[in-house]
Parts: structure tokens; sequence; C-alpha cells
């Protein structure tokens, strides 16, 4: 420890000797050997400490892909899915009038970098996990794509390999670049989980601080398997032979996709957590279920209705108790008080205080298969096949009879009307029907496909937003308002969130690029790399 | 050893050395001195030893009372506590000369003892002042500003908050109250605000000792993380708020306990406390025992207190719809006033005794005080005790002064309301439905179950702003903080010589706060997600322990010069230990124990922090003729802070130089007095603890590694605050007038910040030294005896004071221009607290109203029935609540027995905000969204999509976009300014002749009577938080209240 005592005699030399020569100091002053002591919490850990306890790091940066879910993903990508739509206003100009609200967009950027991607780098950088245990690693970087993939489809082009490497700015990757990283951790996930398997069958390194699988790597393998398929459909329209080169090695993988309910990827809410859903709906009435939802359910007398919704519970002066009313988009107030009373999710059983929440469904990955056959591409098996499991294995997924539904051929989505105003009523916008029919044209078959999809994997808003982005499915009821000043276009809707206001003040260089790589204004009206505006053939 | 003892003890050894040798040689000079020029008279009659004891006519001890022999060149002068020794014949005639007092000639009789009383001079007045470490001074030496005020001044109309009561009397203080009601903090700022994450208040300093000056924290928000960082207040760092003020130190204390109170604004006054002192210091000097007749006084007040300022309501229209809570139905025949059914009238009752009894040797000084007051919500209830002993004696021929005191407080505050839309029970109550009585609500806030319990009965069971029925908020979420508090003070003080004496002191002060909060089951889920209640806890003990060793001197006259100083060390010990908990409700409905929250969330979450600072310290005054001043200071501070950084000292000098013009010129007759000053002082300052060493942390309720992703950005380093000041005093036409004058500077360097580095760099806060903000001002004060006189007194003063803070720099280092005071969550209300490059402190930033080149408003929407303006996507610069310019005008007037005074005050320029109008807007229930209605829309200056001018909107349109919790901020912007009758007093006394009864005064009293000037839709002076940011901003923030009473006070 350096000490500067010079400066104690640095009083003015005249006076310094009168000082010193007139009194006598009498120090009261110790030692300052203790202050390393003092100033170090006794309430936080030892490096060492931290690294006996490293694997429950990983239950909390799980949880973390849904950090902030009201504001990251429910005021926004739960409601441009068509699954949900609040019945208060908040104010009327915000995210479902196109009008963006910073503060809730922003929370979906900064929070994965903060408790996902911040954790995991610490996690290579002040613990023993990357080196000591690589399959470990592997599941944190299934972890880390799972979340910032998330991310970039809200954003398009984001900061990714170089993080971390600056103390005050962080550069952008175009997204084409951040999907190819993507690829390149899932492989090595998969080699690390492999290599661990093999070696120790049947042991299990993370245990119960695995929130997800609770360490069993042989579903973590499926998972890595799943979510490359996921990724490559994301980007067939914007680089094809990506696309199926990686969908078909997710396909052809020996780990294997997810195929049953039990290989269902979801977070248990270990530590008290409440499911955010139960947390918005239920407690605080903040949403309800989307016209678009209810309308395809209702048309399809679709077993699901009950399980993913309940019906209104106050007449509200439109004899509305008991039915399945759902919301549209971009509803004002202003139009009436009641709209929160409209049908709602169902909080009781499905979503209840402690429902783990889903972030992939073996649903999912046979929709996607489909999605692969009807493109030919192999290890997809046969499109009609696929459609069908996905379809079975949702209703089983969320305990529905599934009766004669595979071989209606006639329901079609029904109209919506508005008991409170009318102006918000509006006739069915899909005329697609549930049975396959191979003589249907192959964009025919996308639609059904995606439609039986989108009513497979809610409530993940986000990937329903993404699919409907991609593909233009399920159709959707346009915003009831569109506040944006012509930013957003009514008919093709929001296309991403604009970047967090931060971004621009805290790393505006990055930021400036970002906007070149992004090709377009920074809006809700700009289109994503991946989200290239042809047809889906 | 470490090196630094080692360094000390040479140190000490070395300056003892120093001190023996240079004090024989001074000795040897000043005998040599006395016996070359004097040396007859002096063998001649130096027979008899005199000693004796010199007082003002207040009965307080004059030091440096200059005492000669008349006729002679002999003499001395009286040491710290008034005492001389001389020798001296019997018939020999001394003289006894202070400046400020009347010069006294005494002949020596037969008694070897004298006791002396000066009258203080009105036409030389030179008042001794308290200054830093409870040095005595006089006035005329200070190279600064400083101001002092009586302790009549703050008792003559009690305040919750003692503080409340300097309100407009002192140059260059701000004080703004909580909206927290009775029991609740003020905001403190001397010379503006200069700290970014740090406190800004200043130090409180009671008898030459720091106190503590201690916050609950209520567990809400438990510090010893980043992540509170200056948010020490416990209060609201964002508008959701919800944790009610856990009040502060300063509030405890007894005010009858209060002799006066010096107010030391600048570093320069300050500079010897050091650290914990850039923001000025408040020197209290509590009361003493005195020799003499015992002597009692007793004094009662009450006050009683209304809602004024409250906000303003529409009575044309009604309720939406039966089921909304909005205000947007038909027209209605008169409203209901459910404000008056809901504030009550206030009170505060404060009764307090002391006694004060004594002899020579030693004197005991006890008091008792009892203060009861109950606020305007119902349930908001102060209960304190405050006890006081105070012990002096003499001992050792009267060589070793023992001082000692003890304080004990005990206090409870019931139901503080809460601060911010959470749990405030005003949210309910402002926007409840217009035309609908709140009666049968407030007869029956509870419904029973068929279970057995209770739930809510209020109009509606979840909104988008949280209300609940107040009621109900009120008294089925009460929350209590329990306070016990001891101070206690010993000091002994040795005289070795009349001009070297050595003090030693210590304190203590340990805090204890027990705060609970029952949430009970039916409270709205947001707060109760289990429903079956909700249980928050907290714990926490606050102990400062100091203590210091000052050797004090007091050369003898060298010619032309005079020499006096100090040296010292001292060091300070904080520790603040708590635990808080935080939770649902578990298994019994209403059970508010921690056995039965939801297990998960049952462990307590522990706080633990632990810092100390060392300090040595020098100062030493010059005089050359008693009209040239030099004063210098210098101290060096170790701070524990500051642990493994480069260095944990740092070391900061101050300079001051004044000159008595008026005794160094001739000057007209008018001229009484003039004076010229200027200092220079530097004052560094650490940063919070546990900052240098990043550690990791175990989830409290998961037990799950939890990274600190928290980074000094720089090796720490203390703050540092430069300040310089320059100033005049004058007297004219025999001191019936005086003026002073100040203008200031100061710039605040190497300020401690946190800052959020963009997130993709993986560091979720970065703490960096940067920044460089400055004050200026001036500050001035004009007084007036205007009528003098036996009949009628009249004495009138102006108060005033300038400061204009600038942002100079934030952090360009790190590229940053800017900085938020508050929590940026969801940016909710559109409110953030931000110090921006060029701006100002606390400068508001909001959202806006979309406007085109011409500063048209542009509407989106197609027709009248759905024009709307709209808001801009980023927040921007709206405003600063800091007053531009602040002026207190006092008066006093005495006529026989019946005294009259009042203080008008006023605070110029700023900005506030008011969110509360921004919600009441849009739901209808203010009375501008009514009035727009009755006159067919909103008058707007606008153009829609395809450019067409459009002059009216309407109503609900309008308040429905503007308003709300996503408001247009800029549309809630209002002048800060605000011009008060502050206070008014009116008493009678009868001096009361042979009776145990000496006197009594009754004197009718009042504050906050009349605002003379008040745009904003509430009193722009009271705060949401006394912290860092949230200042000017209304968010249900309580009414201001109008207090009317009476005094007591009598003296046996």
């Amino acid at each position: 420890m350096k000490k500067n005592f010079k400066s104690i005699l640095q009083v003015p030399s005249k006076k310094h000797s009168l000082i010193l020569g007139t009194v006598i100091a009498l120090a009261l002053t110790g030692c300052t050997k203790n202050f390393e002591k003092y100033n170090t919490n006794p309430n936080a850990l030892t490096s060492a400490q931290s690294n006996i306890i490293a694997p429950t790091a990983f239950g909390p940066m799980e949880q973390a892909i849904y950090s902030n879910y009201q504001r990251a993903q429910n005021l926004s990508a739960d409601c441009y899915s068509g699954y949900m739509q609040s019945g208060i206003d908040f104010g009327t100009q915000n995210n479902v009038t196109y009008v963006m609200n910073d503060g809730w967009n922003s929370t979906g950027f900064n929070d994965e970098y903060n408790l996902v991607m911040a954790p995991i780098h610490a996690l290579a950088t002040t613990t023993t996990v990357k080196t000591k245990n690589p399959e470990m690693w592997g599941v944190a970087l299934l972890i880390q794509v799972e979340a910032m993939s998330r991310v970039t489809d809200r954003f398009g082009p984001i900061p990714y390999s170089k993080v971390a490497t600056s103390l005050v700015t962080a550069p952008y990757d175009d997204q084409q670049s951040v999907y190819q990283q993507f690829f390149k951790q899932i492989d090595t996930a998969v080699t690390n989980i492999n290599a661990y398997i093999a070696t120790n069958p049947t042991k299990s390194s993370l245990g119960a601080s695995d929130y997800i699988y609770g360490g069993n790597y042989t579903e973590w393998l499926k998972f890595a398997n799943s979510l490359r398929l996921r990724l490559a459909m994301r980007i067939v329209k914007a680089d094809a032979a990506t696309a199926q080169q990686q969908a078909e090695k997710a396909m052809a993988d020996p780990g294997g996709l997810l195929t049953v309910p039990t290989d269902d990827a979801a977070i248990a809410q270990t530590g008290g957590r409440e499911n955010d859903l139960h947390q918005i709906c239920g407690d605080w009435q903040n949403t309800n279920l989307n016209a678009s939802l209810q309308t395809y359910l209702v048309g399809y007398n679709d077993p699901r209705l009950a399980i993913y919704a309940t019906p209104a519970t106050a007449n509200a002066g439109y004899n509305l108790a008991g039915q399945y009313v759902g919301l549209r988009l971009g509803l004002t107030e202003s139009a009436n008080g009641n709209y929160k009373l409209y049908a709602a999710l169902n909080t009781t059983t499905t979503f209840a205080f402690a429902t783990p929440q889903l972030i992939m469904t073996a649903a999912e990955v046979w929709f996607l298969k489909a999605e692969a056959a009807l493109r030919g591409w192999a290890g997809a098996g046969t499109a009609q096949t696929d459609y069908e499991q996905g379809i079975t294995t949702s209703m089983s997924q969320w305990g529905a009879n599934i009766g004669n539904y595979l071989s209606d051929a006639t329901s079609t989505e029904a109209a919506y009307t508005d008991p409170a105003n009318s102006a918000n009523n509006s006739p069915a916008v899909s005329t697609i029907t549930i049975k396959w029919d191979p003589t249907a044209t192959q964009e025919q078959q996308l639609e059904r496909i995606i439609t039986q999809k989108w009513l497979a994997i809610f409530p993940d808003g986000q990937e329903a937003w993404s699919d409907w982005r991609r593909t233009g499915y399920p159709q959707l009821f346009t915003t009831a308002n569109n506040l944006s000043g012509g930013v957003v276009n009514s008919q093709t809707g929001a296309r991403r969130l604009p970047y967090p206001s931060s971004e621009h003040t805290t790393n505006t260089a990055a930021y400036n690029n970002a906007i070149t790589l992004l090709g377009g204004a920074d809006n809700a009206g700009t289109r994503l790399w991946w989200d290239v505006n042809k047809a889906n053939f | 050893m470490s090196m630094k003892k080692k360094l000390l003890t040479c140190f000490i050894v070395c300056s003892s050395a120093g001190a023996f040798f240079a004090s024989s040689a001074m000795a040897a000079a000043n005998s040599r001195h006395f016996l070359t020029t004097h040396a007859p008279s002096f063998q001649v009659n130096a027979d008899r030893s005199i000693k004796g004891t010199v007082k003002d006519d207040a009965g307080a001890t004059l030091p440096g009372v200059s005492v000669t022999v008349k006729g002679t060149t002999r003499g001395t002068q009286t040491d710290v506590n008034g005492r001389f020794t001389l020798t001296a014949n019997q018939g020999d005639v001394l003289v006894f000369s202070y400046i400020g007092y009347n010069t006294k000639e005494v002949t020596v009789g037969t008694d070897a003892v004298m006791a002396v009383t000066l009258t203080s001079n009105a036409s030389q007045l030179d008042v001794i002042v308290v200054t830093a470490l409870g040095v005595k001074r006089s006035q005329k030496s200070l190279t600064y500003a400083q101001q002092q005020i009586k302790g009549s001044e703050i008792n003559d109309v009690k305040t919750d908050n003692l503080m409340n009561a300097l309100n407009g009397k002192v140059a260059g203080l701000d004080v703004q109250p909580s909206a927290s009601g009775v029991g609740g903090s003020v905001k403190v700022l001397l010379r503006g605000a200069r700290s970014f994450a740090g406190n800004n208040q200043p130090l409180y300093v009671i008898d030459g000792v720091p106190m503590a000056n201690p916050v609950n924290i209520n567990g809400q928000n438990p510090i010893g993380t980043a992540t509170a960082a200056g948010n020490t207040t416990g209060q609201p760092n964002d508008n959701f708020g919800g944790q009610p003020d856990g009040g502060d130190g300063i509030s405890n204390l007894n005010p009858d306990d209060i002799e006066s109170i010096t107010v030391l604004e600048g570093a320069s006054a300050a500079a010897l406390y050091g650290s914990q002192a850039a923001n000025g210091v408040i020197v209290i000097n509590t009361k003493k025992g005195k020799a003499g007749k015992a002597e009692i006084n007793f004094s009662s007040s009450f006050l009683a207190s209304n809602a004024v300022a409250e906000p303003q309501f529409q009575n044309q229209y009604g309720r939406t719809s039966p089921t909304t809570q909005t205000s947007w139905g038909s027209a209605i025949s008169g409203g209901e006033n459910n404000l008056k059914d809901y504030f009550q009238t206030g009170n505060n009752f404060t009764n307090s005794l002391d006694i004060s009894l004594g002899n020579e040797s030693a004197q005991t000084y006890f008091s008792y005080a009892n203060t009861t007051a109950s606020g305007i919500e119902p349930n908001n209830k102060l209960e304190r005790n405050n006890f006081n002993i105070h012990e002096s004696a003499k001992l050792l021929n009267n060589k070793l002064t023992i001082d000692g005191s003890v304080n004990y407080i005990d206090q409870k505050v019931t139901n503080s309301p809460a601060l911010g839309l959470y749990l405030n029970p005003l949210v309910g109550l402002y926007l409840f439905p217009r035309g609908l009585n709140i009666l049968p609500y407030k007869n029956q806030y509870n419904i029973p179950d068929a279970s057995g319990l209770t739930h809510q009965n209020w109009i509606s069971n979840s909104d988008d702003s949280q209300q609940q029925n107040p009621w109900w908020t009120t008294y089925m979420d009460p929350n209590t903080l329990q306070r016990n508090r001891v101070i206690m003070n010993g000091s002994a003080k040795y005289e070795f010589t009349n001009w070297f004496n050595v003090q030693v002191r210590g304190s203590l002060d340990r805090t204890s706060d027990n705060y609970q909060m029952d949430e009970y089951a039916g409270t709205i889920s947001t707060y109760n997600s289990n429903g079956l209640g909700h249980l928050s806890y907290n714990n926490q003990t606050t102990e400062q322990k100091y203590a210091d060793a000052i050797a004090n001197f007091n050369a003898p006259k060298w010619g032309d010069f005079k020499l006096d100083g100090l040296i010292g060390a001292s060091i300070t010990d904080m520790l603040l230990n708590g635990t808080g908990t935080n939770g649902d409700l578990a298994v019994t409905p209403n059970f508010f124990s921690t056995t039965n929250i939801i297990a998960a969330k049952a462990v307590p979450t522990p706080y633990f922090e632990h810092t100390q600072l060392q300090s040595i310290f020098e100062s030493a005054n010059l005089s050359y003729k008693d009209f040239v001043y030099l004063a210098l200071t210098n101290r060096s501070d170790w701070n524990s802070t500051l642990a493994y950084t480069e260095s944990d000292h740092y070391n900061y000098p101050s300079v001051g130089l004044s000159f008595i013009l008026s005794q160094m010129f001739q000057m007209p007759k008018a001229i009484s007095y003039a004076k010229v000053r200027a200092s220079y002082a530097n004052v560094g300052n650490g940063v919070p603890p546990y900052l240098t060493l990043i550690q990791n942390t175990q989830n409290t309720t998961t037990g799950a590694l939890t990274f600190n992703n928290a980074q000094a950005l720089a090796t720490l380093k203390p703050e540092s605050t430069h300040s310089f000041e320059i100033g005049t005093d004058w007297k004219f036409i025999d001191n019936s007038i005086n003026f002073s004058f100040t203008y200031y500077n100061t710039h605040t360097y190497n300020q401690y910040f946190t800052l959020t580095p963009p997130a993709a760099t993986l560091i979720t806060q970065g703490y960096v030294n940067a920044g460089n903000i400055q004050n200026t001002g001036i500050e001035f004060t004009l007084g007036a005896d205007v009528v003098k006189g036996s009949a009628l007194t009249w004495n009138t003063s102006f108060i005033g004071s300038m400061n204009r803070n600038k942002v100079i720099e934030v952090d360009p280092a790190d590229n940053l221009n800017l900085a938020v005071l508050t929590g940026t969550s969801g940016n909710s209300f559109g409110y953030e607290s931000v110090l921006a490059k060029g701006g100002s402190y606390g400068d508001i930033y909001g959202f806006t109203t979309v406007r085109n080149a011409q500063g048209q408003i542009v509407l989106t929407g197609t027709g009248p029935n759905n024009y709307a303006p709209q808001k801009s996507s980023s927040l921007s610069y709206v405003g600063n609540a800091n007053p531009k310019f602040q002026l207190g005008w006092n008066n006093s007037f005495s006529r026989g027995n019946f005294t009259l005074s009042f203080l008008v005050d006023g605070k110029f320029g700023g900005q506030v905000l008011s969110l509360t109008q921004a919600m009441m807007d849009s739901y209808g229930v203010s009375k501008a969204s009514g009035d727009a209605r009755a006159n067919g829309g909103v008058s707007i200056n606008a153009v829609n999509q395809a450019g067409a001018a459009v002059t009216s909107i309407p109503a609900s349109n309008w308040y429905q976009a503007i308003g709300g919790r996503n408001a247009f901020t800029d549309q809630y912007i209002y002048s800060a300014t605000v011009v008060r009758l502050r206070q008014a007093d009116l008493g009678y006394t009868w001096a009361i002749a042979n009776s145990a009864v000496k006197s009594v005064k009754l004197s009718l009293i009042g504050r906050n009577l009349i605002y003379f000037y008040k745009k904003a839709p509430f009193d722009p002076e009271i705060a949401t938080s006394t912290g860092n940011g949230l200042s000017g901003v209304d968010l249900f923030n309580m009414p201001a209240t109008r207090n009317v009473g009476l005094s007591l006070n009598v003296r046996f």
C-alpha cells in the first residue's frame, strides 16, 4: 500500500515550523491495515466460493430468457402474433397502436445481455466451467442462442461477436453473421454434449441446477438439433442454401429432435418465480385473448379453446358473460372501458402461478419438419404425416381430446363481433381449413401448416410473430388503430422493434453502423434480413 | 507496524520535541520582552496573583478578553474558558477590553478571585460564532460567509422537522420537505447540488461532533450493493414508489435543546470537517447548564394543519359507464367534494421542559420533550419523546473541563404515506368517478367474506392506476416505523497554560429502526399476488463512533501579530447492519409473521456496511493589528472505501484572507464597519463502500450464484470539490443597517458515478470518476433596524441567493454526455432526472408533443372522432426544478409586551411536473378536462395528416392522449415560482416580579399561511423524494399544509 505522507507536511513552510513547534499532535489515528477488510462485503462470495457453486448460475440464466416478460414480449410479440391484446389502454399511444414504447421494448434487448450473455461471459472468464465442464458450457451456449435469437428476431443486427471487447462500446454484427454464429455455437454444444454423454452415460453434472431439463443431456441434444432446425427455417427466404443445409443437418443428427411432449423445453419456476402470464393476465388483468386467436379457435371448434382461454366473466351491459370474445389488436380505451372483462387466458389451470414456461415444443418441431418436407428437404419425411403428428402432439401436450379434428375439412375461422364497438367487427380473413389436402397448392399447404403451428405453439408469441412476418401466416386481423403516422403500414404490420434509445445515446457510433447494417430506418416498419418481401416459394 | 504507523509515530515524536523546543523559546522570548521593557514595575508590584472569569451579559464565558493593569502595559488575555490569571496589587485598576463589548474597569479589592461581566456594545457588535470543530471565533476574523440562527428562531414556530424552520432564513439554503406527512424527512441543499451519485445534503454537527443522519431504508431496497447507490434516502427512485419515507436523523432532535445553529455554507468554512463537508455544514450548538440560580423553562405549542393547494376537480360530467373508473360520461348536476371525507385536520402538540442549574464548578442541563402529531391523512401519527442530560464540570484547579451528554430519542411513526403511485391512498381518492359519493366506501371499506376474512369494497378491483379504496390502504395496509436512538458525547479538555490546551472527545450515535408493513388479504393482487396478504419487514441498526483529539493554541501577542490554531486527529467509524424481508403470506391469511412468508422468499436479506475515515488536520490563524486575518487549514483523510485502489488517502487545504477596512482606513462616519474577505478551499470525498473489490453474490432465495457484472471503468479516486468565494460585510449608521454579500464558484471534479454502459459491453454498471459540475452564485443579506427605541422597534431583513448550476462535462473519457439520476425502468410517466453536458443538475427529461416546423401540433387520425396528438419517441429536456433565485423577507416588531414577526419568502424560476394532473386529466376528473368539455373541446393550434389546420379537438381525445401513465411530459410542466407568507408569530409577554414564575409568553403562530403567487397545481416546494432524483415531481403527493396554532412559554 502506497501512502503519501509527505502531503500531511505540505503546509506552507512558514507556518510549518510554527505549527509543529507549538503544539503536540495527539494522533488517535490508528492504522489503515483493516481498510481492505472493511471494504470487503461480508455478504458476498470469494472467487473460490463462486467456482464451487457455478452450476447454480444456470437456472437464473434460463429464467432470464423471459426476463421482464410483459415489456419484452407480451406488449409486442404476443399482441402482433394475434395471441393477446391488453384490455386496458396504457395511454393509447403504445406498441399496439404502432407507437413504439422505448421503455418497454428496450428491456427485450438489454435484459438478455445483462442477464444471459453477461453471466455466460462471466462463467467463461471467472470460473473453470468452460475448460473443466465443456458439457455445461455447451448448455450455456444453447441458452445463449435461444435467448439471443429472440433478440435478433426483434431488432435485427445486434452486437454478438464483439461483445465484452470494450468497456464503453459494443459494435453490431449484421443478422446473417449472427445466424452463422448461432449455428457454429450449436455445433460446439452438440460436440461437447455428445462427448460427455459418451463418457458419462449415467451422470449429470448440472443436475437440478438446470431448470429446463434437470441436467438431462440427452434432452439438451434433442433441443440443440431442434433449435438448429427452427433457426434454419427462419432464414429460408434470405439464404435458402444455408437454411436447407442446416435443417438437413439437424434432421440427420443421431441425437434426434424433440418428438413427444415429454421432450418439451420449459423453464421451471424454481425459486418462487411466478408464471409471467399468470402475473400479467391473472394478477394484473393486463392482457386478454386476441380476436384472431378467438376466431380461429371458435371457428375450428378447437378443443384447446377452453384450455387456452376463459370466457368473459361479466356482462358489462352486452350479454358478454360466458362468451369467448377476444380483443382486436390496437384498441384504445376511449371507445369503452370494459375490454378487460372480455375473454382472458386460462390462468386457473393452464397458466397457474408455478406453471413452467415453454421455450420449444415437440409440436413445433413436427410443423418445422412439415414445412421442410413441403420444401423437399432430406430427412423431413412427408408433409402430411408431420402436419398431423404436429396437431396430435399439441393436443396431447395440452391434454385436449382431439376427436375428429384432423378430418374436419369444413370449419374455418369465424367472423369477429365486438359487442361494445361495431367498428371493430370484421369478417373472417382466412378460409383455410384443418384437414390436410394433398391437392392444395404449396402456398395453401404452407398456410395450413403455419396456421396449425400457430395454434399449437401458443403462447410463444415471439416465435409466432416471426413465422407471421416470414410467411404471412396465419392471416390476422389488422390493427384497429394505427397511430404511427404512416411509419407502419396497417396491412403489413410491425416488422421489428426500434433499438433502445440508450443504444443511440451511449453506443452512438456502433448504433449508427447498425442502422447501415439494418438497411432501413430504425423504426417498426423496416424489414429484417430474413424477412424478405417476396413470395414464399 | 505498518509504514503509516511508523511515520505517524515519527511525526508525533518529532512534533512533540519541536513543540518543547519552540515553546520554551517562545516563553523565553516573552519573558525577555517583559523583563527588558517593564522590569521596574514588574518587580515592584508583583506580589499578588489575581484570578478571575469574564463572561458576557448572557452568562457565556468570553475567551480572548484583553486584561491590562491600568497605567502599565502589563496584561494578559482570557483563555478559552474566559479565565485569566494576573499579578497585581490591591488598588490597581484592571481594564477589560474585548471587541464588541464595552470596556470595563475594575479595581482590585481584597478578593483574589474576580467575576467580571462585560456588556455588549451594540455600536461595535462583533458576534462570537461557532465554527468548524466547535471552535469559537470572532465573526470579523472569518474569511468566509456563514450565518448564525438563534434557537428562538427555530422554536417560536415549531415544525415537524426543525430544518423546515430554516427555510427562507439562510442565504444559499434551499429546504424541500418531502410529501410524507408527520415524521417526514427534508432535502437540504447549500449552494446547489453537486454530487451525482452521492449525498448532496450537508453534514450535521452537534457540539463539534459530526452526527449520523440515519434513514430507514424500509427493506425495499437493501443497500450494500451498487444497485442502490445514490438511493440512501429509503425513498422512491422511480415514479412507482410504494415505499414510505423512513424519516431522517435531523428530525429526531428536540428543537428546544438548541441554543443556536450556524450554517457554514461553503467548503471553505467546512474544510476542517473534510470529506463529509463538501456540501456545507450545519452546526448545531445545544444548551448547557449555567452557573447560578436554577432556571426552568416550560413550553407548549399546538398547531392545527389543513390541506392546501389541493388538485382541482370538475363537477359537470359523471362516470363514463357504470363499470368504468373514468369520468367521461354525461352531464351531471353538481359534484361531490370527496376530499373532505378523507383529509382531516392534522395537529402537532409539543410540550417541553428544560432545567438548568449549577455552580462555578459543575453545571447540569436536563430536558424532556414530547411531540404528538397527526397528519392530514387519517391514521398518520407521530409520537416522540426526547430526553437529554448534559453535565459540565471543572476539576483540578479548573484546569480540566469535563463535559458529557446523553440524548435518548424514542419515536414511532405510524402510516407514513407511501410516496409515488403504489400503495398511495390518494390515487383512489383523486380518480374516484365524479358525481359519485365516496362516503359509502369510507363507511364500509371492507366487506366480510364467507371465510371470515374481509375483502376490499371499491369501485375498481384492478386498474392501470393500481388504485385501491383509500381507507383500505390507510387501515388495511398499515406501516409503522419505530426508532430508538441514543447519542452520547463526552469530552475532556486540559489546559496546560492559558494559551495551550488539549481536548479529547468521543461520541456514539446509535439508531435502531424497526419497520413493518402489513398488507391484508383483499389488497389488490399487484401487492398481494398470493391473496393471503403480504409482509414487509426491516430491522436496521446504524452506529457511528467518532473520536478526536485536538491541541489548541492561542499564542500571546507578538507585536502586532497574533497567532492561534490547532492540530488534531479524528476517526469516524460507521456501521450499518440490517436485515429485511418482503414476501407474500403463504399459509395463514393475515398472519403477519416471517414464519408465514412463502418459503422461497422467507429468507431475510442481510445488508451490512462498514466504513472508516481517519484524519489528521491542522489550522492556523494569523492576524495583524486585528484588521488583517489569514486563515489556513489542511486536512488529510484515509478512507476505507478506497481500499484496493492505488491510494486510500487524499489531502486538501484551504486558505482565506480578510481585511477590516473600517479599521485600516479612515471611513465616513456613516460607515461603522467594513470588511472584505476571500477564501479558497478544496474538499475531497470518498466513494460508496464495496465498489473497489468486485464480488459475486448468492441469491437470497435460491442460493444461486449471481455474477457481479459491475465494473470500475477506471481506478476509483476520491471526488474533489474546489470552492472559491469572495465577499464583503458592511454596517452603516451606528450599525443600524447591515449588508453582506458573497459570490462563490464551486467545481466538483472526479465525481463518483455509476453509469450504464451499452448492454452488450456485458458490464451492467460501470463506476467512474468523471464530471465537472459548476455551481456559481451570489448570496446577500440586508438588514435594518428601521425603528429603534423603547416604545417601538422594527427590524427588517432581506435574505437572498441565486445559484446557477451547470454541468460542464459528464464523462468525456467514456464518451458519455448524459447520465440519468432516476431509475429508467420503463420510462413510465415519461420522466427522468438527467445530468447532461451543458444542462443543469436534475434536468427534467420527458416526452414531448410532436410539432411541425411552424410549432403546430401534428395530429394522427382522420377526423374529430379519432384525432390525437403524437408523442415523441424519446425523452428530451422539458424543464429544471432548481429555483433560480430565492428571497426571504423577515420582519420583527416589538411594542411594549407585544412582539410580531413574519416571514415572506419566494422561490423564483424553475419548472415542476405534475403527473397527478396527467392522471386526473386522463380519467376525466380534473377541472381542466371538465372545462374543456363545457367549452366544446380543447383549443389547439394543430394540423392533421393532410396538413389542414385543426383548431379544436374533443376533450376526451386530447386528455386521454396527453394524460395518464404515459403522459406527454411537456404538457404537464408548470412554473415552480412560489411566493408565500411562510411564517407569522404574534406574542405577548407578561413579566412577573416577585413570583416563582418569572415570565409567561403566549403567541399566536402560523406557517405556510398565504400563497401570494403560485401557478403549479400543487405546492412546488414539496418533493416526492429527498434523494437526488424526483425533485419537483408531483405524483399523488400529499398536499401541502397550512398550520395555525398557539404557543406558550413559561420561565421559572
